[in-house]
């Protein structure tokens, strides 16, 4: 019996074992790429007049990555993917400065361009985020790119964070003058200080090797495949005592229109806590559903740099909206893409009820852009194993023991019946 | 409360005093004095009795109401006062900490120092004093004052519950005492239910009043809730001239608790006792401290208003009003205490794996809560007397409340450490986790007994032979 109860235990152990196993592997397939960074490509020291051109290429096995951010005009984020690992950027820089000609910046070779998309950060107050897409009729390209465009304020005098309250005039994102770049630190913020405040708006770009998380909230999980971009407002007067601000952004893209916002909820609020809810504005293939490029953002911001749970801000966003042209204020746009479908996005940070932007005249919040489809969070392994052990151990114990007993049982039985006299 | 019924019944024998002196006919004074008397008057009699009854349920009233006030108005104690979720819990940890030394002394105080009429009062004084001082400190922003009038609220809440089954005990007897008991745990469970369902209503009139929701309207909440704990002191009052009046009338003495606390006895507690107390210490942490955090959880988590989440988190204690008696009956007549406490810990834990694991709706999983939660009660409380001679039950009970109260404390706040970096799922979780070492014990536990004869898993009907068994031998 001792053999049957060993056994029992291997057999549980085996499959114990199995599930953990099957749990820990749930995650991405995590894939490595190398960096390598160049600051304004083709233009030869002092820096450019009017913004910076931060380039990074990610190097895969056989696909390149190419994130283009440009503080020309509103600050962009230009994410193009090629099928080869030799593709490279070349800029033409004059045309390129003059903000006016298609093609002075160019990803060679054509051909092996996948994707792009652009982000651009337009302005700053009316929360209005813009995907613009545009159609590139050679190839079946996915433009990422997303600009902030605008940031706008608005006064929430009776606490209701309608966006349609009373809206200051905005910032203009392309009016700001940004600071310069640095080629030994790629990864360091671009502030721009906000006229007639001694406020700033700051953007930090991250690009990623392999498959990581974020360090701090809201700590999103990353891969090879996607950069993160953080953007916070630090210090920024406000123009009332109730005010909020919203953020405009456009995306700019190529066949695929990253045109509608998909609101994902996951039981696992681990890494940022009390929020069950992350958004993926997406672009999908034409006629499937696949997703082809994404934005990705949990809806929250953060009203403190180094935040706690009750700094936590909820944000929302309305739907992308095709927009006209206006997606042109961003130099990189202008040179990268010949026509421009832009669809644009307000993100309102604060609902009624929430502390006002005054309280710390702080806010943050943490995007994360890329091609493929969004990553998607897991549990970590401590809720696996606490649950395991908690589950297992009990189940355990009940079956060794029913075991034992019956065994016990068992072995007692003969003498317990009472033998015939004779 | 189950509890307390078994132990009196393994008490009455030996106590003649106690039992005789609610026998006015074997009193002294008999029936004399009596004289004609309007039956709602005359102590005897039933329906003076069932005055009496409803000043004793209303005795807790106060109490309960307001012990839950951090939970119904989480989220205005959280914004308006700026605190984090380990602050907001501390709330909880100072009204058991009192009670980790008191539940020693609560019977003690009520039998030789101060007496249950007077006793009460004290109680009920510190009760209300509490809940003004904490009300004072949200009026001021003085977190500081908030924690002290918790931990004043604390001294004198559960020693309040010991005094008002004392009073219970003493008016009544045999089967009206069952009834009573159960009609006792309903109030409590109707001022949780209340508190939970009607204080956000409250914060949001007075905010009103005052212009805006603030500390001050904070403050204006909980004096309001302080006007309950003014009526469960008139309540206490009035009870201890009812029962000075009968005392005159009949001619019997002061009702003692009938508690001896011995503190050297512990280490004469079996294995099983220890058994129990883990199932108790490790199951309470996973209910009333997730209560306390229950609001923000259900906004968050399942999307609902603050006033659906508020009702969804009272449906434990809804469940628990009704669903005790009934459940207590159950177990009464079926005996194997220890197969309904498996069933109450597992489905405890099925609740909870919902709650954290899906986003199936929460009523489902609170209202299995509410049920396993008073199924638990009636099976595991009685089984202390089954486990431990008469002389040392109070002791063990004593010793169960003052460790739950410990475990409660620390448990409060280091759930709401855990919310503040990690969030709900690794919370509930945590929850899991304490659960599933409720479910170890009771494995353990229904193992060690069956090796040593299967007392406390016997059924009913086996129990009572056994007792007729052993009644009839010692004749």
């Amino acid at each position: 019996m001792a053999a049957g109860t060993v056994k029992t235990r291997r057999t549980f152990l085996v499959i114990f074992l199995f599930f953990s196993l099957l749990f820990s592997s749930s995650g991405q397939s995590s894939f490595t790429r190398q960096l390598i960074v160049q600051l304004n490509p083709g233009w030869s020291a002092p820096a450019p007049p009017g913004g910076d051109l931060l380039h990074i290429r990610a190097v895969g096995d056989n696909d390149t990555l190419h994130f283009l951010f440009c503080s020309q005009g509103a600050p962009t984020l230009l994410l193009v993917h090629t099928n080869s690992s030799s593709s490279s950027v070349k800029v033409d820089w004059t045309p390129f400065l003059a903000r006016n000609t298609t093609g002075s910046l160019r990803v060679e070779p054509e051909s092996s361009v996948l994707s792009s998309t652009a982000l651009v950060f337009s302005r700053v107050g009316d929360v209005h985020l813009k995907s613009a897409q545009t159609l590139n009729p050679h190839t079946q390209e996915v433009n990422l790119s997303l600009s902030l465009s605008q940031l706008l304020e608005y006064d929430d005098i009776n606490d209701t964070a309608s966006m349609t309250s009373d809206l200051f005039p905005p910032y203009e994102l392309q009016n700001l003058s940004w600071s310069r770049m640095n080629s030994s630190d790629p990864f360091a913020p671009l502030c721009g200080s906000v006229v007639n405040s001694s406020g700033s708006i700051c953007l930090q770009l991250s690009a990623f090797e392999s498959e990581g998380r974020g360090q701090s909230w809201p700590r999103l999980l990353h891969t090879a495949n996607s950069s993160q971009l953080g953007v916070w407002l630090d210090g920024v007067s406000p123009r009332a005592a109730r005010s909020r601000f919203m953020l405009e952004l456009q995306a700019v893209g190529g066949a695929y229109p990253l045109s509608r916002v998909d609101v994902h909820r996951s039981i696992d609020d681990e890494f940022t806590p009390s929020i069950f809810k992350a958004s993926h504005w997406v672009s999908s293939a034409n006629g499937s559903s696949e997703v082809v490029g994404f934005v990705r953002w949990r809806s929250v911001a953060f009203r403190r740099s180094k935040p706690a749970l009750e700094d936590a801000t909820p944000c929302r966003n309305s739907a992308p909206r095709p927009q006209s042209s206006e997606a042109a204020a961003s130099g990189l746009i202008r040179a990268f893409y010949s026509n421009v479908e832009t669809f644009g996005l307000n993100v309102s940070f604060g609902l009624a009820g929430e502390p006002f932007y005054n309280s710390t005249r702080f806010l943050s919040w943490t995007l994360l852009m890329g091609v493929g489809s969004p990553p998607v969070d897991s549990f970590s392994a401590l809720v696996v194993a606490v649950m395991a052990v908690g589950l297992g151990a009990p189940v355990l114990v009940l079956l060794v023991g029913g075991v034992w007993i019956c065994a016990r049982k068992r072995a007692m039985e003969p003498t317990a019946a009472y033998e015939p006299i004779n | 409360m189950a509890d307390f019924e078994e132990r009196r019944s393994l008490l009455g024998d030996e106590d003649e005093r106690f039992v005789g002196d609610r026998e006015p006919q074997r009193g002294a004074g008999g029936t004399g004095g009596t004289g004609a008397m309007p039956a709602i008057c005359d102590p005897r009699h039933l329906l003076h009795r069932v005055v009496v009854l409803v000043f004793m349920c209303f005795l807790g009233f106060g109490s309960y109401f307001c012990y839950d006030n951090p939970a119904a108005l989480q989220t205005q104690v959280l914004q308006d006062l700026n605190l984090n979720t380990e602050n907001f819990m501390r709330l909880y940890a100072w009204y058991s900490w009192p009670n980790v030394v008191l539940c020693f002394f609560g019977g003690f105080l009520l039998d030789r120092v101060f007496g249950i009429r007077f006793g009460t009062i004290i109680f009920s004084v510190f009760v209300c004093a509490g809940q003004i001082v904490f009300a004072t400190g949200a009026l001021l922003n003085h977190f500081w004052l908030m924690e002290a009038g918790r931990f004043i609220f604390g001294i004198g809440g559960e020693s309040l519950a010991v005094a008002q089954n004392t009073y219970a005990v003493n008016w009544f007897k045999g089967k009206e005492l069952n009834l009573v008991f159960g009609l006792q745990l309903s109030m409590a469970r109707l001022g949780s239910t209340v508190n939970m369902n009607i204080m956000g209503w409250v914060y949001n009139k007075v905010a009103g009043l005052v212009g805006s929701p603030g500390y001050t309207a904070l403050g204006g909440s909980l004096m309001i809730a302080a006007v309950t704990c003014l009526f469960s002191l008139i309540c206490a009052l009035v009870l201890a001239y009812l029962d000075k009046r009968a005392e005159r009338i009949l001619q019997k003495e002061q009702g003692g608790t009938g508690e001896v606390i011995k503190l050297t006895d512990v280490k004469d507690f079996p294995l099983t006792l220890w058994l129990i107390f883990i199932i108790c210490v490790c199951y309470y942490v996973a209910i009333f401290p997730f209560i306390g955090l229950g609001q923000v959880f259900f906004i968050e988590k399942f999307n609902f208003s603050p006033a659906e989440a508020r009702a969804v988190n009272s449906i434990v204690y809804i469940i628990s009003a009704p669903a005790s008696p009934i459940l207590g009956f159950l177990v009464d007549k079926t005996g194997r205490n220890v197969v309904w406490v498996i069933i109450a810990v597992t489905a405890t834990l099925a609740a909870h794996m919902m709650l954290a694991f899906t986003f199936w709706n929460p009523w489902i999983a609170m209202s299995l809560l509410g049920v396993s939660y008073s199924l638990l009660a009636c099976a595991l409380w009685p089984m202390v007397a089954f486990v431990v001679p008469e002389h040392q039950l109070g002791t063990a009970y004593g010793f169960m409340q003052s460790i739950q109260n410990l475990g409660l404390a620390l448990i409060a706040m280091a759930a709401g450490a855990i919310l503040d970096t990690r969030g709900y799922l690794v919370l509930e979780v945590f929850f899991c986790a304490c659960i599933c070492m409720a479910l170890m014990a009771v494995v353990m536990l229904y193992f060690v007994d069956y090796l040593r004869g299967g007392d406390l898993n016997q059924s009913a009907a086996a129990r009572a032979r056994l007792q007729k068994e052993a009644t009839s031998d010692a004749e």
